[in-house]
């Protein structure tokens, strides 16, 4: 791994340069929360060490994305139809640790089977400058294994008080930092700061899980009936909110909307979530999970077992973001918790 | 990395949510609510799809849904689908006329595995419109008869007047070539043959256990009772083929609605070997 050194100033210089190539997101304070945004200018960024309410997967994922365009030439009794699949140069700028694992993750479902054309279109054209972090009271990456990463960026931010040590994770990252901004090659005793930093995040953990990753499938697997799943339906609204903000719910919905003139259909995609009520649903009306509980206990599912099982890895990454956005306050370490201690106590 | 870079290029311009253009080239009323429309895809290129696949069909403006094919394959660029009008598009799809156009992408998924089948006593057990992609089958195994032992069709309907391809089940039989045992939910003025569900329709019928398969189409709450059924046959979890009924809005193993447990059922299924399933959690 290379290392570079950049003053706390210089990167302002980087992140203006990279405006005149790229769109750029970054953690921005809006309404009280940080989150995601589209940053105008450096002094925008809000380079925190905490997390961010909102994940960046919806500038690989939108929210809202228009798959077809339809055409009605109703005098002649013909439709044209237009594939769309939109994608600009971006770069995701301070992007954590776990958010960059979520990518991982949701490469590898967008590129299993049938590629989506329209997310691979947009990943290839994104860069990834990833940042550390200082874990909140929800944050469990530590306990997941993602509370660092080797690659799946192009470049990562490690800031150590008098200035930045930057890590080159791809070609195109280092060519850019050396366009944009003035760097030298860090010195051993600034990279030893990088490991202080490491130090000072894995003594801020507030949140963890008792057992390791690596059993949690076989865990989860067990606790099929544990009454857990009960428990948490009957406080459940069924809201959705933690699909919303949990960076590997992948789920969407197709649909059409149809301008009022009726010549032309867009077909386009938007997230879904399997709390919802109808998520799984049928056209004669059997509802494969009816329950508030059954819900719940496919969304974690798949988090800690059935995507494990299809993709490798486990699909929380620790991020806390479900558990701080909850309405109810269910907190995905601490069910994960009890079903853990069930589990010991089982024979 | 590299996984993604190659993926990338080798399906640059390729837009797996692009549907080919077709048009109605007939409509036949089968009852109240079920239609049978054939379809011509424009491009005159072949579905190429096997019994018990589906396609997702659209109208733009009314969206898209999964819906199973009712033809047997070989017929070229003509297939036929039998719908029922239940909700937005399926009601637009029965509005609809002669000539005029629909938007199909696939065939998706796994069909039923004819060569596992092939030599074997065949069990066809359908419930309400589960009968529409089991004609597929019914139509292929018809086709190729004398590769077949006995043949069996056991199908459970509300009433009278939902049995669907009435006439095409007379011929079926009339050719002594299948025998069809058909059974309404409960008693009806104008019924004058076997009342019950399907399953009632059981326990009389002579099965050879080590040479039948048992291929069920139904609505989701037959599944169990018919597996138990079938169970007191001595038939093996091996023999029995089901086809799942999920929500499904990609085809593509992406959308999640499918999801049972790790399995997509636009993928893996829809039709599934009992014994790979017997003890998939919520898939029966």
């Amino acid at each position: 791994m290379e290392y570079r050194f950049l003053s706390k100033k210089g990167i302002a210089l980087f992140v203006t340069g990279l405006l005149k190539e790229f769109k750029v997101y970054g953690p921005v304070k809006k309404d009280g929360f940080s989150v995601y945004g589209e940053i105008a200018s450096p002094s925008d960024l809000n380079l925190l060490h905490t997390p961010t309410h909102l994940s960046p997967k919806q500038y690989l994922f939108p929210p809202r994305e228009t798959l077809l365009k339809f055409r009605n030439n109703n005098s002649e009794n013909k439709t044209s139809i237009e594939p769309v699949a939109e994608a600009h140069d971006q770069v995701l700028f301070g992007i954590h640790p776990c958010d960059i694992h979520a990518i991982r993750l949701l490469d590898r479902v967008f590129a299993y089977g049938t590629p989506d054309s329209n997310y691979l279109k947009r990943r290839d054209k994104t860069l990834i400058i990833g940042i550390d972090c200082i874990p909140d009271k929800h944050c469990f990456c530590r306990s997941v294994n993602t509370m660092t990463v080797e690659s799946g960026f192009d470049l990562f931010i490690n800031d150590i008080g008098a200035g930045f040590v930057i890590e080159i994770g791809t070609q195109r990252g280092k060519e850019l930092l050396s366009k944009y901004s003035k760097t030298r090659k860090a010195t051993i005793r600034e990279i030893s700061k990088v490991a202080d930093f490491k130090k000072k995040k894995i003594e801020s953990f507030v949140a963890s899980l008792n057992a390791e990753a690596s059993t949690l499938p076989l865990i989860y697997s067990g606790s099929y009936n544990s009454p857990v799943w009960e428990k948490i339906g009957k406080i459940c609204y069924g809201c959705g909110s933690c699909n919303l903000v949990c960076p590997t719910c992948y789920c969407f919905d197709v649909r059409d909307d149809i301008n009022l003139n009726t010549a032309e259909t867009e077909r386009y995609r938007v997230w879904d979530g399997c709390l919802l009520e109808d998520f799984a649903k049928v056209a004669g009306g059997h509802n494969f999970r009816k329950t508030r509980a059954e819900r719940l206990r496919h969304r974690f599912n798949r988090k800690f077992q059935y995507q494990v099982d299809k993709f490798g890895g486990l699909f929380c990454v620790g991020c806390g973001r479900c558990s701080r956005t909850c309405l109810v306050n269910i907190n995905i370490a601490e069910v994960t918790n009890e079903l853990i201690e069930e589990s010991n106590k089982r024979p | 990395m590299s996984l993604l870079k190659s993926q990338i290029s080798a399906h640059e311009g390729s837009f797996p949510y692009l549907p080919r253009l077709a048009r109605i080239e007939r409509i036949t009323r089968l009852t109240e609510k079920e239609r049978l429309f054939k379809i011509a895809l424009d491009d005159k290129k072949e579905l190429g799809h096997l019994s018990g696949q589906f396609i997702m069909l659209s109208i733009p403006g009314f969206g898209e849904a999964p819906i199973s094919i009712s033809s047997p394959p070989g017929r070229g660029y003509m297939f036929e689908i039998c719908v029922r009008a239940v909700g937005n598009l399926t009601n637009a799809l029965h509005s609809l006329t002669k000539g005029d156009m629909i938007w199909i992408r696939g065939p998706y998924g796994k069909g039923f595995p004819l060569n596992d089948i092939r030599g074997k006593d065949l069990l066809f057990i359908a419930g309400g419109i589960g009968l529409v992609p089991m004609r597929s089958l019914i139509k292929t195994v018809l086709n190729e008869r004398p590769t077949f032992g006995k043949i069996n069709l056991l199908y459970g309907v509300k009433s009278p007047d939902e049995i669907l391809f009435k006439d095409e089940m007379s011929q079926w039989e009339g050719s002594g070539n299948i025998s069809i045992h058909i059974t309404i939910d409960k008693p009806h003025p104008e019924w004058k043959g076997h009342t019950g569900v399907v399953t009632t329709l059981m326990p009389p019928l002579k099965i050879d256990e080590t040479k039948t398969a048992a291929i069920v189409v139904g609505p989701p709450i037959m599944y169990k009772y018919v597996i138990m059924s079938l169970g007191d046959k001595r038939i093996s979890g091996h023999d029995i083929y089901i086809s799942l009924e999920r929500r499904m809005k990609c085809g593509l193993g992406k959308c999640g609605h499918c999801q049972i447990n790790s399995i997509y059922v636009c993928q893996e299924g829809p039709v599934f070997r009992l014994s790979d399933i017997r003890y998939l959690r919520e898939a029966i």
